[in-house]
């Protein structure tokens, strides 16, 4: 055996037998403390609904691993954080790789098998390993640190929008405690690690294998190397040692034995929330289980284990926050607060051996835990938290089915209660007649195909606001006038064609929706058509989305992705490069919801625009709060609307001419806010299908109207 | 206890209608059915009465109507009212509202209740008779245009107020059974949700004849009624031109009308 196999990690040496006992009693009761908290946090979870998950378990444990692995959720707007997050959790995987593998050898292979490997050469690469990976671990704990204590950010304020003062959870103080208790405590774990090292090497300097290899423990040797020099002895080394060995031993027991009752356990709930991911989770909400008696979330066991398991996924790193639009105007809603709310909940109520009545189950209130309606109907469902979650958290579908029991209570604005009745009596938002629903045709000089009657190649799903909506019926029949222009074979469902749902959907009036997409669904079956194009990217999502849960599936494209198609394919010509500087704003249900982000674009440039893109786009583009059914219901006068938020950060852009939109609702929102702003007169908003008509020579220039 | 409440699915106008050939209605396929707004108001206070009393109440609404009804009565149902009963008869056609009146009497002397309500009118047609004249077929006190009621299932009398001209409120005791027609904003009706809509689809609808009410074709339509809508036409438009230009040549041309209308020579 050569010098170098002799070396291996120094145990339990010089321990009395004792108390090497007593730490194998203390190991193992950590250990069983850590599983009765698994159970309970498990317990907790199947008390949930029952929900069967699509697809492949091993795809989704292969999505996971990788995104755990590359830490591209964790990284996504905050690389510092994702660095630093990177960095602890490469370093504490690796130091406690490193410890169960001691484990592994010490206390199975070896005393079952003689087996031995933590010796030797692959030893002391190891032991340089981890003392990287410890260097690792505290850098980034001790950034965390600054972050949380010296960088005062504003998503990391556990204030809530959705309290005031002196609420008993306004500020939630043991929050932050558990926040550095977390931190001082891996920490110290890391600290006391490298001193323990530095006091055995002194304590063994005279062991050949031990000293003369210390260089391969390099932090751990520098440090020894300073109390050596500092007059530590072999023998004070050894006490040192002992104590220290203790200290940091029980502080990781107790940390071990913790991590299902605190934050850390964001470990295991985190990883298993991104296992469980629905990637479809706000674009295509869940319906309304046939067994299910009273509709919607009432009670937190009517959350799903999913949905429970979401709650504790959550770190409180504030992306959510940051991102939501009603957030940002200073609406009584933080994603992030609805979550922890109900995690308080779900932890006060679902933890205790016997689950309590049902009437201490509910929900919906202004109670501690509980959520208010306020908060609720405060949500425009554009999807920017569930987008930008690291963990996966999916808060609109919990919203949504929360409103569902809302609607249920008739609990809502009294002009969203008239707006459902009319679409209900009406098939379209306006209270307008069905039979209107084609009339933007009648000013054009050409005959616009009824679907119904004879077969298209293109069927254009018009939507309500395209139809009836007279600043963008234009825009409508502008679009006809392209799509007459570049030769297209289409048809409409005239007063086939109802409301599409999609927003209704959000509101939470599922079975109106229902009635909706059904109505839809037949008018489409009694066509003969081969694809779909719209120019509302809510329609959009949901016929894309949703109608295939309904029977209905069909290929759809958004206009722009269509347009510019015609462009590639020589239908349609640039005659007029318009060399506007432009702004683009992405539609939520276009861009976030189906990441159509680049067809607008490629479409600007190819009229001649210049795009200065806003720093809030593509999947961070802010809503123009009129998503979720907002529209239909007043924003509190005197507060900031979320479209002058947004007109106002497109006024930074120096010489901005044109604010290009490709939504209807957008136009009317935005039109509205550029008003509002006082940014009349400044630059202009418009569809994009207006500038494509501006920059395309149109022979028959009497079909458009001005 | 019980409250037997009126209700009537009315028609609204669609864009660009036609009346029809007799020239006594609109043509069907122009009309939007929808329930009465004022019976919405007048349901959802017998419902109000029913959650809040502690003794059971029943609530039952009354139509009559046809067939196409039953989706204004299936409202009522999802909206909480307990059973829904519609009556007809072919020779209920054209009937006035003293003749529907008959025929509602005839439904609460068999039903009972302890309070009757209508709404003050229907959208559609205006009588604002149906509720009055159900009351005095009946023989009870009667009070119309309420807009806002005291009363306990039960009790021998309710008290309620009306809205008088000048601001004025009028308080009044009535002794119960009675009919009390119902104002809007006495209360904010409930929204029904499609999905209860949709149970209320299953709850059946008790359909009754002429015959099951002890009457007969000569109380109701033409003969039974005491009025008949002769004919329902749009009037000829007035006349109006804008007139156009500065405010100079405004005045002149305006000048110029009135010699003109005063028949003086240009």
């Amino acid at each position: 055996m050569s010098r170098t196999d002799a070396v291996t990690r120094i145990l339990f040496e010089a321990f009395p037998t004792a108390e090497v006992r007593l730490f194998y009693a203390l190991g193992y009761t950590a250990i069983g403390i850590f599983c009765w908290g698994v159970y309970v946090q498990i317990r907790k979870y199947r008390r949930g609904a029952a929900l069967a998950l699509e697809g492949s378990v091993w795809s989704r444990v292969g999505d996971m691993i990788g995104n755990v692995l590359s830490h591209r959720t964790v990284d996504r707007r905050d690389h510092a954080a994702g660095g630093a997050h990177r960095l602890i959790f490469y370093g504490f995987a690796l130091l406690f790789l490193g410890t169960a593998t001691i484990t592994l050898q010490y206390d199975i292979l070896e005393p079952l098998f003689g087996i031995r490997f933590w010796q030797g050469k692959f030893y002391l690469i190891f032991s340089l390993v981890l003392d990287i990976a410890g260097v690792a671990m505290l850098g980034g704990l001790l950034y965390m640190m600054y972050r949380r204590g010296w960088m005062k950010l504003p998503k990391l304020d556990y204030a809530r929008p959705d309290r005031s003062a002196g609420d008993p959870d306004f500020e939630r103080p043991e929050y932050r405690r558990e926040d550095w208790a977390f931190l001082w405590t891996l920490l110290i774990i890391g600290f006391t690690g490298y001193f323990l090292e530095a006091a055995r090497l002194v304590w063994l300097q005279a062991r050949p294998d031990v000293w003369d290899t210390r260089w391969w423990s390099p932090v751990g040797a520098a440090i020894a190397e300073g109390l050596g020099s500092l007059g530590l002895t072999a023998h004070g080394g050894g006490v040192l040692r002992l104590s220290l060995w203790w200290f940091h031993g029980l502080l990781a027991l107790i940390f071990i034995a913790l991590i299902p009752f605190t934050k850390v356990k964001h470990i295991f709930t985190a990883s298993a929330s991104l296992m469980v991911r629905d990637p479809l989770a706000a674009q295509r909400l869940p319906r309304v289980p046939e067994t299910q008696t009273a509709p919607g979330v009432s009670k937190i066991t009517d959350l799903t284990w999913k949905q429970l398991l979401n709650l504790d996924a959550c770190t409180k790193c504030g992306r959510c926050h940051e991102a939501c639009p009603a957030r940002a105007v200073g609406a009584p809603l933080s994603p992030r607060d609805v979550i922890l709310s109900l995690r308080e909940f779900a932890n006060a109520t679902l933890e205790s051996g016997t689950l309590p009545p049902a009437a201490e189950l509910e929900v919906h209130g202004k109670s501690p835990g509980q959520v208010a309606m306020e908060t609720l109907w405060s949500c425009r469902t554009c999807m920017a938290c569930v987008e930008i979650c690291p963990v996966a958290v999916e808060h609109v579908p919990i919203i949504v089915q929360m409103r569902r029991k809302l609607v249920e209570d008739g609990a809502m604005d009294p002009l969203l209660t008239k707006t459902l009745q009319t679409i209900h009596k009406t098939g379209n938002s306006f209270g307008e007649s069905k039979r209107k629903r084609g009339a933007w045709t009648k000013v054009l000089p050409f005959k616009v195909k009824d679907a119904r009657k004879e077969p298209v190649d293109v069927l254009w799903f018009v939507g309500d606001y395209a139809s009836f909506d007279p600043r963008n019926q234009r825009v409508t029949q502008i679009f006809a006038a392209l799509l007459h222009e570049a030769g297209v074979d289409f048809g409409i469902l005239y007063d086939g064609e109802s409301n599409a749902g999609n927003d209704v959907r959000r509101v939470g009036e599922e079975g109106l929706y229902e009635v909706l997409a059904e109505s839809n669904i037949s008018a489409l079956a009694g066509a003969t058509f081969n694809t779909i194009v719209t120019t509302d990217p809510h329609s959009y999502n949901t016929i894309r989305n949703e109608y295939p849960d309904f029977g209905g599936k069909y290929e759809i494209q958004h206009y722009t992705s269509f347009l510019k198609k015609l462009f590639a394919d020589g239908k349609l010509e640039v005659g007029r490069p318009l060399g506007f500087r432009t702004t683009f704003h992405d539609p939520c249900h276009l861009g976030r919801f189906n990441k159509g982000y680049e067809a607008p674009r490629d479409l600007l440039r190819l009229v001649g625009c210049e795009l200065v893109d806003m720093k809030r786009s593509r999947d961070n583009s802010f809503c123009c709060g009129a998503g979720g059914g907002r529209i239909w219901i007043p924003d509190p006068v005197g507060s900031e609307k979320p479209a002058q938020n947004r007109i106002r950060e497109a006024a930074a852009i120096p010489g901005l001419e044109v604010y290009v939109v490709s939504c209807p609702k957008d136009l009317t929102m935005f039109e509205d806010a550029l008003k509002t702003t006082g940014n009349e007169g400044k630059f202009v908003v418009k569809e994009l299908i207006e500038l494509v008509r501006e920059a395309v020579p149109v022979r028959q220039a009497e079909a458009l109207p001005a | 206890m019980k409250i037997l409440i009126a209700v009537k699915q009315v028609a609204a106008l669609d864009e660009d209608f036609e009346i029809r050939e007799d020239g006594r209605d609109v043509k069907e396929e122009f009309l939007i059915r929808d329930l009465n707004e004022w019976d919405d108001y007048s349901l959802e206070e017998a419902v109000k009465i029913k959650e809040t009393s502690s003794d059971p109440v029943e609530v039952v609404v009354v139509s009559v109507a046809a067939e196409e009804a039953d989706e204004s009565l299936r409202k009522c149902l999802a909206k909480g009212a307990d059973r829904a009963i519609r009556v007809w008869d072919e020779g209920v056609e054209g009937s006035d509202p003293v003749a529907i009146a008959r025929v509602l009497a005839a439904v609460a002397k068999s039903e009972r209740p302890d309070m009757l309500f209508a709404g003050v009118q229907s959208s559609d047609q205006t009588f604002a008779a149906t509720g009055i004249a159900t009351a005095a077929f009946l023989g009870w006190p009667h009070a119309a245009v309420v807009s806002s009621l005291d009363y306990s299932p039960g009790a021998k009398s309710a008290v309620f107020r009306r809205e008088l001209e000048g601001g004025l409120l009028h308080e009044v005791e009535i002794q119960c059974p009675a009919v009390l027609t119902i104002q809007l904003g006495i209360n904010t009706p409930r929204y029904a949700s499609l999905r209860s809509i949709k149970q209320a689809a299953a709850k059946p609808i008790e359909v009754k004849t002429l015959a099951d009410l002890a009457l007969s074709a000569g109380d109701v339509g033409e003969p039974g009624s005491h009025s008949r809508v002769r004919r329902m036409y749009i009037p000829d438009k007035g006349q109006a031109q804008l007139i156009e230009g500065d405010a100079a040549a405004q005045a002149q041309r305006l000048a110029q009308i009135i010699r003109e209308f005063k028949g003086d020579a240009a």
